[in-house]
Protein backbone atom coordinates (compact mmCIF):
# COMPACT_ATOMS: atom_id res chain seq x y z
CA UNK A 1 0.00 0.00 0.00
CA UNK A 2 1.33 3.43 -0.86
CA UNK A 3 2.26 5.83 1.91
CA UNK A 4 -0.21 8.43 0.55
CA UNK A 5 -3.14 6.07 0.67
CA UNK A 6 -2.24 5.06 4.21
CA UNK A 7 -2.02 8.68 5.35
CA UNK A 8 -5.35 9.42 3.71
CA UNK A 9 -7.04 6.48 5.43
CA UNK A 10 -5.46 7.35 8.75
CA UNK A 11 -6.89 10.86 8.43
CA UNK A 12 -10.29 9.47 7.55
CA UNK A 13 -10.28 7.18 10.59
CA UNK A 14 -9.07 9.83 13.00
CA UNK A 15 -11.77 12.23 11.83
CA UNK A 16 -14.05 10.31 14.16
CA UNK A 17 -15.58 12.92 16.41
CA UNK A 18 -18.52 11.21 17.92
CA UNK A 19 -18.18 7.54 18.53
CA UNK A 20 -21.48 5.82 19.11
CA UNK A 21 -22.46 4.44 22.45
CA UNK A 22 -24.93 1.89 23.68
CA UNK A 23 -28.24 3.54 24.60
CA UNK A 24 -28.87 1.29 27.61
CA UNK A 25 -25.68 2.37 29.32
CA UNK A 26 -26.36 5.98 28.46
CA UNK A 27 -29.72 5.89 30.14
CA UNK A 28 -28.43 4.13 33.25
CA UNK A 29 -25.50 6.48 33.68
CA UNK A 30 -27.74 9.52 33.30
CA UNK A 31 -30.03 8.13 35.98
CA UNK A 32 -27.13 7.57 38.38
CA UNK A 33 -25.77 11.05 37.74
CA UNK A 34 -29.09 12.56 38.74
CA UNK A 35 -29.18 10.62 42.00
CA UNK A 36 -27.22 12.56 44.65
CA UNK A 37 -26.63 9.34 46.59
CA UNK A 38 -24.82 7.49 43.83
CA UNK A 39 -21.07 7.06 44.19
CA UNK A 40 -18.34 7.50 41.62
CA UNK A 41 -17.65 3.76 41.91
CA UNK A 42 -21.16 2.94 40.72
CA UNK A 43 -20.94 5.39 37.83
CA UNK A 44 -17.44 4.25 36.89
CA UNK A 45 -18.62 0.65 36.81
CA UNK A 46 -21.46 1.51 34.46
CA UNK A 47 -19.35 3.63 32.14
CA UNK A 48 -16.73 0.88 32.09
CA UNK A 49 -19.24 -1.42 30.44
CA UNK A 50 -19.28 0.75 27.38
CA UNK A 51 -16.07 0.93 25.40
CA UNK A 52 -17.13 4.00 23.47
CA UNK A 53 -18.16 6.05 26.47
CA UNK A 54 -15.02 4.87 28.29
CA UNK A 55 -12.84 5.95 25.40
CA UNK A 56 -14.49 9.38 25.35
CA UNK A 57 -14.03 9.89 29.08
CA UNK A 58 -10.36 8.88 28.90
CA UNK A 59 -9.79 11.03 25.83
CA UNK A 60 -11.23 14.03 27.63
CA UNK A 61 -9.36 13.65 30.92
CA UNK A 62 -6.06 13.12 29.07
CA UNK A 63 -6.53 16.13 26.80
CA UNK A 64 -4.18 19.09 27.37
CA UNK A 65 -7.12 21.21 28.61
CA UNK A 66 -6.93 19.54 32.01
CA UNK A 67 -3.20 19.97 32.19
CA UNK A 68 -1.97 16.40 32.71
CA UNK A 69 -2.05 14.66 29.31
CA UNK A 70 -1.29 10.95 29.19
CA UNK A 71 -1.60 10.30 32.94
CA UNK A 72 -5.01 8.81 33.63
CA UNK A 73 -5.97 5.31 32.60
CA UNK A 74 -8.89 4.30 34.82
CA UNK A 75 -12.48 5.47 34.59
CA UNK A 76 -12.75 5.87 38.35
CA UNK A 77 -9.91 8.37 38.41
CA UNK A 78 -11.20 10.10 35.30
CA UNK A 79 -14.56 10.64 36.98
CA UNK A 80 -13.01 12.25 40.05
CA UNK A 81 -10.97 14.57 37.86
CA UNK A 82 -13.63 15.48 35.32
CA UNK A 83 -16.55 15.88 37.70
CA UNK A 84 -20.17 14.99 37.12
CA UNK A 85 -20.92 18.10 35.09
CA UNK A 86 -18.43 17.24 32.39
CA UNK A 87 -19.56 13.62 32.36
CA UNK A 88 -23.15 14.74 31.95
CA UNK A 89 -22.11 16.99 29.09
CA UNK A 90 -20.22 14.15 27.46
CA UNK A 91 -23.21 11.87 27.68
CA UNK A 92 -25.62 14.45 26.35
CA UNK A 93 -23.32 15.25 23.45
CA UNK A 94 -22.86 11.60 22.60
CA UNK A 95 -25.06 10.77 19.70
CA UNK A 96 -26.39 7.28 19.59
CA UNK A 97 -25.84 5.40 16.38
CA UNK A 98 -28.02 2.42 15.65
CA UNK A 99 -25.03 0.94 13.91
CA UNK A 100 -23.46 0.06 17.22
CA UNK A 101 -26.35 -2.00 18.52
CA UNK A 102 -26.97 -3.76 15.21
CA UNK A 103 -23.56 -4.61 13.82
CA UNK A 104 -21.38 -4.46 16.91
CA UNK A 105 -23.22 -6.17 19.73
CA UNK A 106 -21.04 -9.26 19.58
CA UNK A 107 -17.97 -7.05 19.79
CA UNK A 108 -19.27 -5.34 22.89
CA UNK A 109 -19.64 -8.63 24.74
CA UNK A 110 -16.25 -9.75 23.51
CA UNK A 111 -14.71 -6.48 24.76
CA UNK A 112 -16.33 -6.55 28.20
CA UNK A 113 -15.34 -10.22 28.51
CA UNK A 114 -11.77 -9.41 27.57
CA UNK A 115 -11.67 -6.62 30.16
CA UNK A 116 -12.82 -9.07 32.81
CA UNK A 117 -10.19 -11.59 31.69
CA UNK A 118 -7.43 -8.97 31.79
CA UNK A 119 -8.41 -7.98 35.31
CA UNK A 120 -8.29 -11.62 36.45
CA UNK A 121 -4.93 -12.23 34.73
CA UNK A 122 -3.36 -9.09 36.20
CA UNK A 123 -4.52 -10.12 39.67
CA UNK A 124 -3.18 -13.67 39.20
CA UNK A 125 0.16 -12.25 38.05
CA UNK A 126 0.20 -10.03 41.16
CA UNK A 127 0.18 -6.69 39.32
CA UNK A 128 -0.85 -3.41 40.91
CA UNK A 129 -3.93 -1.61 39.52
CA UNK A 130 -5.63 -4.49 37.70
CA UNK A 131 -8.29 -1.96 36.59
CA UNK A 132 -5.79 -0.44 34.17
CA UNK A 133 -5.37 -3.77 32.46
CA UNK A 134 -9.15 -4.11 32.35
CA UNK A 135 -9.48 -0.76 30.56
CA UNK A 136 -6.91 -1.87 27.96
CA UNK A 137 -8.87 -5.10 27.51
CA UNK A 138 -12.09 -3.17 27.07
CA UNK A 139 -10.62 -0.91 24.40
CA UNK A 140 -8.46 -3.47 22.58
CA UNK A 141 -10.80 -3.73 19.56
CA UNK A 142 -11.75 -0.04 19.41
CA UNK A 143 -10.15 0.17 15.96
CA UNK A 144 -12.80 -2.19 14.62
CA UNK A 145 -15.58 0.14 15.78
CA UNK A 146 -13.85 3.10 14.19
CA UNK A 147 -13.54 1.35 10.82
CA UNK A 148 -17.22 0.37 10.94
CA UNK A 149 -18.13 3.98 11.58
CA UNK A 150 -15.75 5.82 9.31
CA UNK A 151 -15.32 3.36 6.44
CA UNK A 152 -18.52 1.28 6.28
CA UNK A 153 -17.76 -0.13 2.83
CA UNK A 154 -14.32 -1.28 3.95
CA UNK A 155 -16.01 -2.93 6.95
CA UNK A 156 -18.27 -4.90 4.58
CA UNK A 157 -15.29 -5.98 2.51
CA UNK A 158 -13.47 -7.18 5.64
CA UNK A 159 -16.53 -9.15 6.74
CA UNK A 160 -16.72 -10.74 3.29
CA UNK A 161 -13.05 -11.77 3.36
CA UNK A 162 -13.51 -13.29 6.84
CA UNK A 163 -16.52 -15.32 5.60
CA UNK A 164 -15.00 -16.48 2.32
CA UNK A 165 -11.47 -17.27 3.43
CA UNK A 166 -12.06 -18.16 7.10
CA UNK A 167 -9.16 -16.00 8.31
CA UNK A 168 -8.65 -13.89 11.44
CA UNK A 169 -10.39 -10.50 11.35
CA UNK A 170 -6.95 -8.92 11.70
CA UNK A 171 -5.68 -10.63 8.55
CA UNK A 172 -8.78 -9.60 6.61
CA UNK A 173 -8.25 -5.99 7.75
CA UNK A 174 -4.67 -6.10 6.52
CA UNK A 175 -5.83 -7.46 3.18
CA UNK A 176 -8.51 -4.80 2.70
CA UNK A 177 -7.03 -1.76 4.43
CA UNK A 178 -3.33 -2.49 4.45
CA UNK A 179 -3.23 -2.34 8.26
CA UNK A 180 -5.09 -3.83 11.20
CA UNK A 181 -7.14 -2.48 14.11
CA UNK A 182 -4.02 -2.71 16.29
CA UNK A 183 -2.42 0.00 14.17
CA UNK A 184 -5.60 2.11 14.30
CA UNK A 185 -5.61 1.76 18.08
CA UNK A 186 -2.10 3.20 18.24
CA UNK A 187 -3.15 6.19 16.09
CA UNK A 188 -6.23 6.81 18.20
CA UNK A 189 -4.22 6.54 21.42
CA UNK A 190 -1.77 9.19 20.16
CA UNK A 191 -4.57 11.33 18.81
CA UNK A 192 -6.32 11.29 22.20
CA UNK A 193 -3.18 11.57 24.38
CA UNK A 194 -3.93 8.30 26.14
CA UNK A 195 -1.26 7.11 28.61
CA UNK A 196 1.54 5.06 27.05
CA UNK A 197 0.68 1.89 28.98
CA UNK A 198 -2.86 1.98 27.63
CA UNK A 199 -1.59 2.60 24.11
CA UNK A 200 0.73 -0.41 24.31
CA UNK A 201 -2.07 -2.55 25.71
CA UNK A 202 -4.48 -1.81 22.88
CA UNK A 203 -1.99 -1.64 20.01
CA UNK A 204 0.34 -4.48 20.98
CA UNK A 205 -2.04 -7.27 21.84
CA UNK A 206 -1.40 -9.19 18.61
CA UNK A 207 2.41 -9.03 18.89
CA UNK A 208 2.81 -8.61 22.65
CA UNK A 209 6.43 -9.52 23.24
CA UNK A 210 7.78 -7.00 20.71
CA UNK A 211 6.42 -4.08 22.73
CA UNK A 212 9.39 -2.04 23.98
CA UNK A 213 7.74 -0.41 26.98
CA UNK A 214 5.08 -1.97 29.14
CA UNK A 215 5.26 -5.36 27.37
CA UNK A 216 3.33 -6.83 30.31
CA UNK A 217 0.33 -4.68 29.43
CA UNK A 218 0.34 -6.01 25.86
CA UNK A 219 0.84 -9.58 27.11
CA UNK A 220 -2.08 -9.40 29.54
CA UNK A 221 -4.43 -8.13 26.80
CA UNK A 222 -3.12 -10.77 24.41
CA UNK A 223 -3.79 -13.59 26.84
CA UNK A 224 -7.15 -12.06 27.83
CA UNK A 225 -8.21 -11.89 24.17
CA UNK A 226 -7.29 -15.54 23.60
CA UNK A 227 -9.05 -16.71 26.77
CA UNK A 228 -12.32 -14.92 26.09
CA UNK A 229 -12.37 -16.26 22.53
CA UNK A 230 -11.73 -19.75 23.85
CA UNK A 231 -14.78 -19.35 26.10
CA UNK A 232 -16.73 -18.24 22.99
CA UNK A 233 -18.18 -15.16 24.64
CA UNK A 234 -19.21 -12.45 22.18
CA UNK A 235 -17.48 -12.11 18.86
CA UNK A 236 -14.34 -10.36 17.65
CA UNK A 237 -15.66 -10.53 14.08
CA UNK A 238 -14.41 -14.01 13.17
CA UNK A 239 -14.74 -17.52 14.56
CA UNK A 240 -11.06 -18.25 15.09
CA UNK A 241 -8.94 -18.25 18.20
CA UNK A 242 -5.60 -16.47 17.74
CA UNK A 243 -2.52 -18.50 18.65
CA UNK A 244 -1.50 -18.05 22.27
CA UNK A 245 2.04 -16.71 22.31
CA UNK A 246 3.98 -18.85 24.83
CA UNK A 247 6.52 -16.06 25.27
CA UNK A 248 3.74 -13.80 26.52
CA UNK A 249 2.91 -16.30 29.25
CA UNK A 250 6.59 -16.62 30.08
CA UNK A 251 6.93 -12.86 30.38
CA UNK A 252 3.96 -12.74 32.73
CA UNK A 253 5.51 -15.65 34.65
CA UNK A 254 2.25 -17.57 34.45
CA UNK A 255 1.91 -21.30 33.84
CA UNK A 256 -1.01 -23.30 32.50
CA UNK A 257 -2.35 -24.22 35.91
CA UNK A 258 -2.58 -20.52 36.75
CA UNK A 259 -4.46 -19.88 33.50
CA UNK A 260 -6.93 -22.57 34.56
CA UNK A 261 -7.40 -20.66 37.77
CA UNK A 262 -8.05 -17.46 35.81
CA UNK A 263 -10.63 -19.27 33.68
CA UNK A 264 -12.38 -20.51 36.84
CA UNK A 265 -12.48 -16.98 38.25
CA UNK A 266 -13.93 -15.66 35.00
CA UNK A 267 -16.60 -18.32 34.75
CA UNK A 268 -17.61 -17.71 38.34
CA UNK A 269 -17.84 -13.97 37.74
CA UNK A 270 -19.86 -14.37 34.57
CA UNK A 271 -22.30 -16.65 36.38
CA UNK A 272 -22.45 -14.36 39.37
CA UNK A 273 -22.75 -10.91 37.88
CA UNK A 274 -23.11 -11.21 34.13
CA UNK A 275 -20.85 -9.27 31.85
CA UNK A 276 -20.29 -6.13 33.82
CA UNK A 277 -17.72 -6.76 36.49
CA UNK A 278 -14.03 -6.50 36.76
CA UNK A 279 -13.69 -2.92 35.64
CA UNK A 280 -12.46 0.19 37.40
CA UNK B 1 -15.02 64.15 28.17
CA UNK B 2 -18.18 65.66 29.47
CA UNK B 3 -19.89 62.69 27.89
CA UNK B 4 -18.07 60.18 30.14
CA UNK B 5 -18.47 62.37 33.20
CA UNK B 6 -22.21 62.33 32.67
CA UNK B 7 -22.39 58.52 32.64
CA UNK B 8 -22.32 58.10 36.42
CA UNK B 9 -23.25 60.52 39.22
CA UNK B 10 -20.10 62.23 40.54
CA UNK B 11 -20.39 60.60 43.98
CA UNK B 12 -20.07 57.16 42.37
CA UNK B 13 -17.35 57.68 39.79
CA UNK B 14 -14.67 60.29 39.94
CA UNK B 15 -12.88 61.23 36.73
CA UNK B 16 -9.49 62.86 36.50
CA UNK B 17 -8.84 64.39 33.08
CA UNK B 18 -5.47 65.03 31.46
CA UNK B 19 -5.02 66.72 28.12
CA UNK B 20 -1.53 65.37 27.51
CA UNK B 21 -0.06 61.90 27.84
CA UNK B 22 3.09 62.67 29.84
CA UNK B 23 1.14 64.40 32.62
CA UNK B 24 -1.27 61.49 32.85
CA UNK B 25 1.59 58.99 33.10
CA UNK B 26 3.02 60.54 36.22
CA UNK B 27 -0.34 60.46 37.97
CA UNK B 28 -1.05 56.91 36.80
CA UNK B 29 2.27 55.64 38.10
CA UNK B 30 1.92 57.38 41.46
CA UNK B 31 -1.74 56.78 42.15
CA UNK B 32 -3.13 54.17 39.77
CA UNK B 33 -6.86 54.63 39.09
CA UNK B 34 -9.38 51.75 38.96
CA UNK B 35 -9.67 52.17 35.22
CA UNK B 36 -7.75 54.14 32.61
CA UNK B 37 -9.55 55.55 29.57
CA UNK B 38 -7.14 56.72 26.88
CA UNK B 39 -7.92 58.81 23.83
CA UNK B 40 -6.28 57.41 20.73
CA UNK B 41 -5.38 60.81 19.43
CA UNK B 42 -3.22 62.53 22.05
CA UNK B 43 -0.57 65.18 21.38
CA UNK B 44 3.07 64.44 22.29
CA UNK B 45 2.51 60.90 23.47
CA UNK B 46 0.06 58.87 21.40
CA UNK B 47 -2.68 56.80 23.04
CA UNK B 48 -1.24 53.39 22.04
CA UNK B 49 2.23 54.37 23.26
CA UNK B 50 0.80 55.45 26.60
CA UNK B 51 -1.12 52.17 26.89
CA UNK B 52 2.03 50.16 26.25
CA UNK B 53 4.08 52.15 28.73
CA UNK B 54 1.57 51.38 31.46
CA UNK B 55 1.20 47.73 30.45
CA UNK B 56 4.92 47.03 30.16
CA UNK B 57 5.36 47.44 33.91
CA UNK B 58 4.29 44.34 35.81
CA UNK B 59 2.99 46.39 38.75
CA UNK B 60 0.55 48.23 36.51
CA UNK B 61 -0.37 45.39 34.15
CA UNK B 62 -3.49 44.66 36.17
CA UNK B 63 -4.85 48.19 35.62
CA UNK B 64 -7.67 47.90 33.07
CA UNK B 65 -7.07 50.19 30.11
CA UNK B 66 -9.68 51.16 27.52
CA UNK B 67 -8.67 52.93 24.32
CA UNK B 68 -11.16 55.39 22.88
CA UNK B 69 -11.16 55.40 19.08
CA UNK B 70 -13.17 57.47 16.61
CA UNK B 71 -14.93 56.35 13.47
CA UNK B 72 -12.46 58.22 11.29
CA UNK B 73 -9.64 55.84 12.07
CA UNK B 74 -10.38 52.46 10.48
CA UNK B 75 -10.22 49.50 12.88
CA UNK B 76 -8.49 47.42 10.19
CA UNK B 77 -5.34 49.41 10.87
CA UNK B 78 -5.28 48.55 14.58
CA UNK B 79 -2.68 46.00 15.56
CA UNK B 80 -4.32 44.41 18.60
CA UNK B 81 -1.27 42.34 19.25
CA UNK B 82 0.97 45.39 19.58
CA UNK B 83 -1.34 47.55 21.71
CA UNK B 84 -2.03 45.88 25.04
CA UNK B 85 -5.34 47.48 25.90
CA UNK B 86 -8.10 45.53 27.62
CA UNK B 87 -10.94 46.90 25.51
CA UNK B 88 -11.80 49.78 23.19
CA UNK B 89 -14.74 52.07 22.48
CA UNK B 90 -15.56 53.67 19.15
CA UNK B 91 -16.86 57.20 19.51
CA UNK B 92 -19.69 58.26 18.99
CA UNK B 93 -21.23 55.70 21.30
CA UNK B 94 -24.53 55.56 23.19
CA UNK B 95 -24.37 56.38 26.92
CA UNK B 96 -25.86 52.97 27.79
CA UNK B 97 -23.25 51.07 25.80
CA UNK B 98 -20.35 53.14 27.11
CA UNK B 99 -21.45 52.63 30.70
CA UNK B 100 -21.97 48.91 30.23
CA UNK B 101 -18.67 48.35 28.46
CA UNK B 102 -16.67 50.25 31.07
CA UNK B 103 -18.25 48.44 33.98
CA UNK B 104 -17.75 45.09 32.24
CA UNK B 105 -14.07 45.89 31.77
CA UNK B 106 -13.76 46.80 35.42
CA UNK B 107 -15.44 43.61 36.63
CA UNK B 108 -13.54 41.40 34.24
CA UNK B 109 -10.28 42.84 35.48
CA UNK B 110 -11.10 42.17 39.12
CA UNK B 111 -12.14 38.60 38.32
CA UNK B 112 -9.01 37.83 36.32
CA UNK B 113 -6.67 39.58 38.66
CA UNK B 114 -7.27 37.39 41.66
CA UNK B 115 -7.54 34.04 39.87
CA UNK B 116 -4.60 31.67 40.14
CA UNK B 117 -2.95 31.65 36.70
CA UNK B 118 -2.51 27.87 36.69
CA UNK B 119 -5.74 26.53 38.11
CA UNK B 120 -7.94 29.61 37.51
CA UNK B 121 -9.31 29.15 41.03
CA UNK B 122 -10.01 32.28 43.12
CA UNK B 123 -6.92 33.56 44.92
CA UNK B 124 -6.16 35.22 48.24
CA UNK B 125 -8.28 38.35 47.93
CA UNK B 126 -11.41 36.35 47.15
CA UNK B 127 -10.59 33.76 49.82
CA UNK B 128 -10.18 36.35 52.56
CA UNK B 129 -13.30 38.20 51.46
CA UNK B 130 -15.36 35.03 51.46
CA UNK B 131 -14.22 33.94 54.90
CA UNK B 132 -14.62 37.37 56.48
CA UNK B 133 -18.05 37.65 54.93
CA UNK B 134 -19.15 34.34 56.51
CA UNK B 135 -17.68 35.39 59.86
CA UNK B 136 -19.51 38.71 59.74
CA UNK B 137 -22.79 36.99 58.96
CA UNK B 138 -22.14 34.55 61.85
CA UNK B 139 -22.79 31.69 59.48
CA UNK B 140 -21.50 28.30 60.71
CA UNK B 141 -18.93 26.82 58.33
CA UNK B 142 -15.95 24.51 58.14
CA UNK B 143 -12.78 25.89 56.61
CA UNK B 144 -10.16 23.45 55.37
CA UNK B 145 -6.54 24.18 54.47
CA UNK B 146 -5.07 21.59 52.11
CA UNK B 147 -1.45 21.19 51.21
CA UNK B 148 0.71 18.58 49.56
CA UNK B 149 3.49 16.75 51.42
CA UNK B 150 6.78 16.20 49.55
CA UNK B 151 5.70 18.40 46.65
CA UNK B 152 9.02 20.22 46.63
CA UNK B 153 11.11 17.10 46.18
CA UNK B 154 8.83 15.99 43.35
CA UNK B 155 9.23 19.40 41.69
CA UNK B 156 13.00 19.27 42.15
CA UNK B 157 13.30 15.88 40.57
CA UNK B 158 10.83 16.11 37.68
CA UNK B 159 10.77 19.84 36.95
CA UNK B 160 8.10 22.47 37.44
CA UNK B 161 5.93 21.53 34.48
CA UNK B 162 5.40 18.06 35.99
CA UNK B 163 4.80 19.82 39.31
CA UNK B 164 2.13 21.95 37.65
CA UNK B 165 0.43 18.78 36.42
CA UNK B 166 0.14 17.61 40.01
CA UNK B 167 -1.28 20.95 41.15
CA UNK B 168 -3.87 20.83 38.36
CA UNK B 169 -4.77 17.31 39.41
CA UNK B 170 -5.07 18.27 43.08
CA UNK B 171 -7.25 21.25 42.15
CA UNK B 172 -9.59 19.03 40.11
CA UNK B 173 -9.85 16.46 42.88
CA UNK B 174 -10.71 19.11 45.46
CA UNK B 175 -13.15 21.01 43.25
CA UNK B 176 -15.07 17.92 42.14
CA UNK B 177 -15.22 16.46 45.62
CA UNK B 178 -16.53 19.72 47.06
CA UNK B 179 -18.99 20.10 44.18
CA UNK B 180 -20.47 16.69 44.87
CA UNK B 181 -21.59 18.11 48.24
CA UNK B 182 -23.84 20.55 46.44
CA UNK B 183 -24.99 23.54 48.43
CA UNK B 184 -24.62 27.28 48.51
CA UNK B 185 -21.97 27.20 51.19
CA UNK B 186 -19.20 25.68 49.11
CA UNK B 187 -16.05 27.38 47.94
CA UNK B 188 -12.61 26.34 46.69
CA UNK B 189 -9.66 28.69 46.47
CA UNK B 190 -5.99 28.38 45.55
CA UNK B 191 -3.77 30.24 48.02
CA UNK B 192 -0.77 29.60 45.78
CA UNK B 193 1.80 26.87 45.16
CA UNK B 194 0.60 23.64 46.72
CA UNK B 195 -1.81 25.33 49.17
CA UNK B 196 -5.55 25.21 48.69
CA UNK B 197 -8.57 26.05 50.85
CA UNK B 198 -12.16 24.94 50.75
CA UNK B 199 -15.32 25.78 52.67
CA UNK B 200 -18.20 23.41 53.41
CA UNK B 201 -21.07 23.14 55.88
CA UNK B 202 -19.66 21.70 59.16
CA UNK B 203 -21.55 18.40 58.92
CA UNK B 204 -20.19 17.37 55.50
CA UNK B 205 -16.55 18.33 55.85
CA UNK B 206 -15.23 15.09 57.31
CA UNK B 207 -16.53 12.88 54.52
CA UNK B 208 -15.18 15.38 51.99
CA UNK B 209 -11.73 15.07 53.60
CA UNK B 210 -11.94 11.29 53.44
CA UNK B 211 -12.84 11.38 49.75
CA UNK B 212 -10.10 13.84 48.85
CA UNK B 213 -7.49 11.74 50.64
CA UNK B 214 -8.72 8.57 48.96
CA UNK B 215 -8.85 10.04 45.45
CA UNK B 216 -5.52 11.82 45.74
CA UNK B 217 -3.72 8.73 47.04
CA UNK B 218 -5.16 6.65 44.22
CA UNK B 219 -4.26 9.06 41.45
CA UNK B 220 -0.91 10.59 42.45
CA UNK B 221 1.31 7.53 41.71
CA UNK B 222 0.49 7.95 37.98
CA UNK B 223 2.38 11.22 37.99
CA UNK B 224 5.68 9.48 38.83
CA UNK B 225 7.93 7.65 36.39
CA UNK B 226 7.34 3.94 36.29
CA UNK B 227 10.48 2.95 38.20
CA UNK B 228 9.81 5.45 41.01
CA UNK B 229 6.22 4.26 41.13
CA UNK B 230 7.37 0.70 41.69
CA UNK B 231 9.98 1.70 44.25
CA UNK B 232 7.44 3.80 46.14
CA UNK B 233 9.82 6.69 46.82
CA UNK B 234 12.11 9.06 44.92
CA UNK B 235 15.74 9.99 45.40
CA UNK B 236 16.38 13.71 45.40
CA UNK B 237 18.68 16.21 47.09
CA UNK B 238 17.45 17.81 50.31
CA UNK B 239 17.87 21.44 51.34
CA UNK B 240 21.46 20.77 52.40
CA UNK B 241 22.35 19.16 49.07
CA UNK B 242 22.44 15.57 50.35
CA UNK B 243 20.83 12.71 48.45
CA UNK B 244 17.78 11.54 50.31
CA UNK B 245 14.74 9.33 49.96
CA UNK B 246 11.42 11.13 49.67
CA UNK B 247 8.06 9.44 50.09
CA UNK B 248 5.34 9.73 47.47
CA UNK B 249 3.27 12.91 47.70
CA UNK B 250 0.31 12.90 50.05
CA UNK B 251 -2.25 15.47 51.25
CA UNK B 252 -2.55 17.07 54.69
CA UNK B 253 -5.81 18.80 55.54
CA UNK B 254 -6.47 21.00 58.58
CA UNK B 255 -10.11 21.86 59.30
CA UNK B 256 -11.40 24.56 61.63
CA UNK B 257 -15.04 25.21 62.48
CA UNK B 258 -16.85 28.44 62.95
CA UNK B 259 -19.78 27.41 65.08
CA UNK B 260 -21.70 29.70 67.49
CA UNK B 261 -19.90 32.64 65.94
CA UNK B 262 -16.65 31.87 67.77
CA UNK B 263 -14.44 33.48 65.12
CA UNK B 264 -14.28 37.24 64.96
CA UNK B 265 -11.72 37.79 62.26
CA UNK B 266 -10.17 36.06 59.27
CA UNK B 267 -6.73 36.28 60.88
CA UNK B 268 -7.87 34.09 63.76
CA UNK B 269 -9.09 31.44 61.34
CA UNK B 270 -5.83 31.27 59.44
CA UNK B 271 -3.75 31.22 62.63
CA UNK B 272 -5.62 28.29 64.17
CA UNK B 273 -5.44 26.53 60.81
CA UNK B 274 -1.68 26.95 60.53
CA UNK B 275 -1.12 25.36 63.95
CA UNK B 276 -3.41 22.53 63.05
CA UNK B 277 -1.64 22.04 59.75
CA UNK B 278 1.60 21.30 61.56
CA UNK B 279 -0.19 18.50 63.35
CA UNK B 280 -1.62 17.11 60.10
CA UNK B 281 1.79 17.25 58.41
CA UNK B 282 3.47 15.39 61.24
CA UNK B 283 1.30 12.36 60.46
CA UNK B 284 3.01 10.32 57.71
CA UNK B 285 0.97 9.81 54.54
CA UNK B 286 -2.29 11.56 53.75
CA UNK B 287 -4.28 12.75 56.73
CA UNK B 288 -6.79 15.28 57.99
CA UNK B 289 -7.11 16.92 61.40
CA UNK B 290 -10.35 18.45 62.68
CA UNK B 291 -10.31 21.25 65.23
CA UNK B 292 -12.96 20.01 67.61
CA UNK B 293 -12.49 22.59 70.34
CA UNK B 294 -15.64 24.19 71.72
CA UNK B 295 -17.87 21.56 70.20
Amino acid sequence: MSEDLRTERKGQLLAVKDLPTLPVVLEEVSKLLEDPNSSTQQIAKLISRDQVLSAKVLKMVNSPIYGFPGRISTIQHALVLLGFNVIKGLIISTSVFELMTTSMVGLWEHSVGCAMACNAIAREAGFKDPEEYAVAGLLHDLGKVIVALQMPTAKEEIDAVVRQEDVLYLDAEKKVLGFGHDRINAWVADHWNLPVNLKIGISGHHRPVTAQHYPKMACVVHVGDVLIRTLEIGSGGDDLVPRLDPEALALLQLDMSQLDKVLDVMLAEIEGDGLSMGLG
Amino acid sequence: MAFFQSLWPPDQVEWTVFQRGPMALEQVFNAPPDLLLVDDDLPQLSGPTLVNMVKSENVYRQLPVVLCLTEEKPLENMDFHAVEMDDFLVYPISPLEARSRLSLTLHRASRELDANPLTKLPGNTSIIQRIQDLIDRKEPFALAYVDLDHFKSFNDKYGFSRGDEVLMMAARVIVNTIRSFAGKLTFVGHVGGDDFVFILPPDTVESACQRIVESFDGIVPHFYDQDDQERGFILSTDRKGNMQRFSMMSVSIAVIFNTDGRLKHFGEASQIAMNLKKKAKSIPGSSYVLDRRQE
